[in-house]
């Protein structure tokens, strides 16, 4: 009797346990995300159709499945949706700081955070890793809030030829305190098909159809080894008229403390940071998602004569030392007049007294 | 005006149009070497106290050269029509004269012999002087500026930069002409000290010594010697030749 007594407490007490776990649970009487394996389908059904939600709820699938906040999962971020959902009650979010905190410090800092969050630069939904985001982009981010005839303007009160500037460095590098810099090549397409058009950042679909629906990267990278060699550098350069290598000169590490850096107003700061700046550089290639990858160059290519970068040059920083001694053979050339009829001129000297003194 | 009936015969070699232009352009020129050094070798190079003023300074002055090169260029030829007779060598001076004056500086000189040549308003440089000049006024001085001037803002003038070639070819050449010209300065500036060059192109005028005359007769004992054709007997020589 005593024995069959345990067993049922045994069992009503098991039995409360599992209902009481159940319903402890956080999710058990909220929004089901569906199995583990396609967790974020369950939402992009119909927040990746922009039929089915208003604008500003609508995911890209394409850009937001690449990102490494698909990875993580949607209830990540918005833990807590309501079983009732799509009710209009507001879901929650995370903050971007709950696991970028040291970017979170290290933006407090910078004169951004009393104008915007991070949404206000970047889509959580879209956003890419630094490597993966042109720097066209990150200029069309800032562009978003500040107009870029209006800053073109403004630098122009005291950078010659501003728009240069602006458009071939990405904002980052003056208004970060990044010290170390790389040239970051992009493939610009002229418009019309010509050298002379209007040339823009060619896209991975124009780019993949060009290349023969091979990849992108043989364009260049004939080998395919996955490292453009000055060599290849140079026959892409001489051999094609509508697409150019577009550089732009681009921080190693990228910080998110904006700030107006006086260091940057002055020339020398970029100018005489001399060839050894200059030896890095890489050819960023769109992908299918929308991001860019990179491909090494070889060491010093901007530091070509003419062919390895004929669009790019910067004054005081990517000269050429073979043109130097030319320049310097030539002027040596000048001075053998001066110097060997001078001295010629001086040891001879008193032929020219004579006949003075005589005539 | 341009006579003095004293013993010294007084010419006016250099008008002072072309004096204006000549000491703005050699002022320029320094100004625009030092700066360029500067902008391309700024590591070693700190004349001026920021680089953006280097690049100002560079701008301005290669603007004024190019504008008193055009003025150059405008008075010779439409004013006073004569840019062709003064650069452009002639045969007499692809035959012999420079080959003369050749020998006249590696060799007379030093023998103490006289020039073959002597400047008149009409003829101001010898054959030697003309080529060089020819190379320096009609190919290096517009290529520089024209370079130049592509550089000054590189955006407005994609188009142009790009049928040149791209920006590096464009730097390149600018580059490597500034330092021919300014190879060309240290031997004009040289040979400017061996003759009488420097006072006319200061005041115009330059004087002819009476004792010059002599000259005339001094070279034809040379071996080689022809008659350059201002002195006397180079009409006398050509008049020979037509009856012969």
């Amino acid at each position: 009797m005593k024995y069959r007594e345990t067993a049922f407490f045994l069992t009503l007490s098991i039995a409360a346990w599992v209902c009481l776990s159940v319903l402890a649970q956080p999710g058990a009487s909220a929004f089901s995300y569906g199995e583990e394996a396609g967790k974020n389908e369950s939402c992009l059904t119909c927040h990746g159709d922009s039929a089915q939600v208003p604008k500003g709820f609508f995911i890209d699938t394409k850009h937001f499945n690449q990102t490494t906040h698909a990875r993580i999962g949607c209830e990540a971020c918005h833990a807590a949706v309501p079983a009732t959902h799509p009710d209009g009650a507001k879901v929650a979010r995370a903050g971007c700081g709950e696991c970028h905190a040291d970017v979170d410090r290290e933006y407090a800092t910078g004169l951004h955070v009393k104008k915007t969050t991070c949404n206000g630069c970047h889509n959580p939904h879209m956003v890419h890793s630094p490597k993966e985001v042109s720097g066209q982009e990150i200029n069309a981010m800032c562009s978003n809030c500040h107009n870029t005839l209006e800053m073109t303007a403004r630098h122009g009160e005291w950078l010659p030829q501003s728009e240069l500037h602006l458009r071939m460095l990405p904002c980052i590098t003056c208004h970060t305190g990044s010290k170390e810099y790389f040239i970051s090549m992009y493939i610009v397409k002229s418009k019309n098909g010509s050298l002379f058009g209007k040339q823009e950042v060619a896209g991975y679909d124009e780019l993949k159809q060009i290349s023969g629906g091979k990849e992108i990267v043989s364009l260049i990278d004939k080998n395919r080894d996955n490292y453009v060699s000055l060599e290849e550098l140079r026959v892409f350069n001489r051999s094609q008229n509508s697409l150019r290598l577009h550089g732009m000169m681009t921080p190693v590490s990228v910080s998110h403390k904006f700030e107006i850096l006086d260091d940057r107003r002055n020339c020398t700061f970029c100018h005489t940071s001399g060839p050894a700046l200059m030896q890095t550089s890489i050819i960023a290639v769109p992908e299918a998602d929308g991001s860019y990858s990179r491909v090494p160059v070889e060491k010093g290519a901007v530091l070509d004569a003419l062919y390895g970068t004929p669009d790019f040059y910067m004054m005081g920083s990517t000269k050429n030392g073979a043109l130097n001694k030319i320049g310097l053979a030539i002027i040596c050339g000048g001075l053998i007049m001066p110097v060997g009829h001078g001295f010629v001129r001086f040891l001879t000297r008193k032929n020219r007294n004579t006949k003075e003194h005589k005539s | 005006m341009s006579e003095n009936p004293s013993e010294k015969k007084r010419i006016y070699l250099q008008p002072w149009p072309v004096r204006i232009w000549h000491w703005i352009n050699a002022t320029g020129i320094i100004v625009l070497i030092v700066t360029g050094a500067q902008i391309r070798f700024p590591e070693s190079v700190a004349v001026l106290s920021s680089y953006k003023s280097a690049i100002d300074v560079h701008n301005v002055t290669g603007l004024i050269v190019s504008i008193s090169f055009s003025f150059w260029f405008f008075y010779y030829k439409m004013v006073k029509n004569t840019l062709d007779k003064l650069y452009i060598p002639d045969e007499e001076d692809l035959k012999h004269g420079l080959v003369r004056q050749l020998l006249y500086y590696c060799f007379w000189y030093f023998l103490g012999r006289p020039s073959p040549y002597h400047a008149t308003p009409d003829h101001k440089f010898n054959p030697m002087q003309k080529s060089a000049y020819l190379a320096v006024m009609f190919v290096l001085m517009p290529l520089v500026g024209l370079t130049g001037i592509l550089l000054l803002n590189v955006t407005p003038l994609r188009i142009l930069v790009l049928m040149w070639g791209g920006i590096k070819f464009i730097v390149a050449l600018h580059f490597l002409l500034a330092c021919s010209l300014l190879a060309f300065l240290c031997t004009h500036v040289y040979l400017a000290t061996l003759g009488n060059y420097i006072k006319p192109m200061l005041i115009g005028w330059e004087d002819v010594e009476e004792h010059e005359e002599k000259h005339v007769e001094a070279p034809a004992a040379i071996p080689g010697y022809r008659p350059v054709r201002h002195y006397p007997e180079y009409a006398e020589m050509q008049h020979e030749q037509r009856q012969g």
